[in-house]
């Protein structure tokens, strides 16, 4: 846990507001990531797969201020993945690699595990 | 210190107020995009900012984007900027600096790191108030006595890929954090700098830096690089994309460029800066105050040569004499 964790006044205030926002923002990544497996085109995945990376960087950003490290982490290796993809050399292919769509899988599954954890 | 953080994810602003709020006396602003900052920023109801804390990646404009807007306004040209960024945005780091940030903290946030900054903002805040009301009054009237030393970082603004010295000193303690393959640092000192200094006004001597500055950004364009003023006519710059400079022909392509360059004091008399490089120093190896050494020897060794070309000169000429 950070030190911003245990000293600032407000911030059990701030956990419950980001877990609420988890449970909206896990859905989003869901739907992103099956749209991308689903797209037909390269727009199609790569705009689904940039939609679930820039979710996944917010909570990267916040979630280890807020106590919850392992969340964070993974939310950063999810999307160093799909960054990863998206400078590669498939990035102009009309191809959604199914080691992404399993990273975003257990990272929404990592969520929920956490939202029912705080609930 | 009023402080305008802008940042799309909310949990990020209400923890920047939270900590705003537990150290003190400062005023948090904030805004949820770039188009929203520059909306308040325009609001001629809303007072001086003192600082701003700029998350890079935003949907729409980016925080390097909103850095390099914020910059070309005069009345924020040289306000602190803290880009907030995650360790993985190490790629947008340079893009910042060159965009004018002053430092940046690194998400999730630590109290520490967090509160250091701001303490360093304040500083930077207070000190930059001082130097741009001189410049600024040197400005206005040219050979007036206010005084800018020899010695003395002079902010340039408006010059690609030159940023403020205290910008480059943040930017090589970031640099000392991660890989330092591929990163070279070497320097420029202007050759007889000090009776330039003697000779110009203040606002001469800030003209000829900055086309000094210009000259130099240009002939090292195509290459990534930083640079910066650090005082006594000495221009540092760094370089981590793996490109080893070769000195000597460097020198040669700058000394060229302001050979057709035309500048001139105020009364019209053409002057005829040149410059002389130091060595070019690898980082290769070397980690946090020694990256700091590095660029001091780079600093080091170009002075070093502009005095050893000056008195080349004069030894030319005893040799002349005798002969």
């Amino acid at each position: 846990m950070t030190k911003i964790m245990a000293e600032l006044p407000g911030i059990d205030r701030i956990r419950k507001r980001f877990v609420e926002m988890l449970a909206d923002r896990q859905t989003q990544i869901a739907s992103h990531g099956l749209a991308a497996w689903d797209g037909k085109t390269v727009d199609e995945i790569n705009s689904n797969l940039a939609g679930a990376q820039a979710i996944l960087h917010q909570i990267a950003g916040s979630a280890g201020s807020l106590g919850f490290e392992e969340l964070g982490q993974a939310a950063r290796d999810c999307e160093v993945r799909i960054v990863d993809h998206l400078a590669g050399p498939d990035a102009d292919l009309a191809i959604c690699p199914i080691e992404l769509i399993s990273a975003l899988d257990s990272f929404v599954a990592a969520c929920r595990t956490e939202i029912e954890a705080q609930a | 210190m009023r402080i305008l953080a802008v940042d799309d994810d909310p949990i990020i602003l209400e923890l920047l107020g939270q900590f705003v709020e537990i150290i003190g006396t400062h005023e948090l602003t904030t805004a949820d995009s770039a188009l929203d900052a520059l909306e308040v920023l325009e609001d001629p109801d809303t007072g001086p900012i003192d600082c701003f804390m700029l998350d890079i990646q935003m949907p729409g404009m980016d925080g390097i984007d909103l850095a390099k807007r914020i910059r070309e306004t005069a009345r924020h040209s040289d306000t602190p900027i803290l880009m907030l960024t995650a360790m993985s945005d190490k790629r947008y780091i340079d893009a910042a600096f060159a965009a004018g940030a002053t430092d940046y903290v690194t998400k999730p946030f630590e109290i520490a790191e967090l509160t250091s900054r701001i303490k360093m903002v304040e500083g930077l805040a207070h000190d930059r108030q001082l130097r741009t009301k001189k410049i600024f009054a040197a400005k206005t009237v040219a050979d007036q006595s206010s005084h800018v030393e020899l010695f003395e970082p002079i902010s340039i603004y408006d010059v690609e890929n030159v940023i403020e010295y205290t910008a480059m000193e943040n930017y090589i303690a970031q640099l000392s954090r991660s890989a330092l393959f591929g990163s070279t640092t070497f320097a420029f000192t202007i050759r007889e700098i000090s009776a330039f200094h003697t000779a110009l006004s203040s606002f001469e001597f800030y003209s000829l830096i900055s086309d000094v500055a210009e000259v130099l950004s240009d002939t090292l364009v195509g290459h990534q690089f930083l640079m910066s003023y650090a005082g006594n006519g000495t221009f540092v710059c760094i370089t981590e994309s793996g490109w080893r400079p070769d000195m000597s022909a460097l020198m040669d392509a700058v000394n060229f460029e302001l050979s057709q360059t035309e500048l001139f004091d105020n009364h019209g008399e053409r002057i005829h800066p040149r410059v002389s490089a130091g060595d070019a120093v690898r980082l290769i190896w070397k980690s946090g105050n020694s990256v700091m050494d590095a660029m001091a020897q780079a600093h080091s060794s170009a002075e070093a040569a502009s005095l050893a070309h000056t008195r080349s000169l004069t030894d030319f000429w005893h040799i002349d004499q005798r002969a």
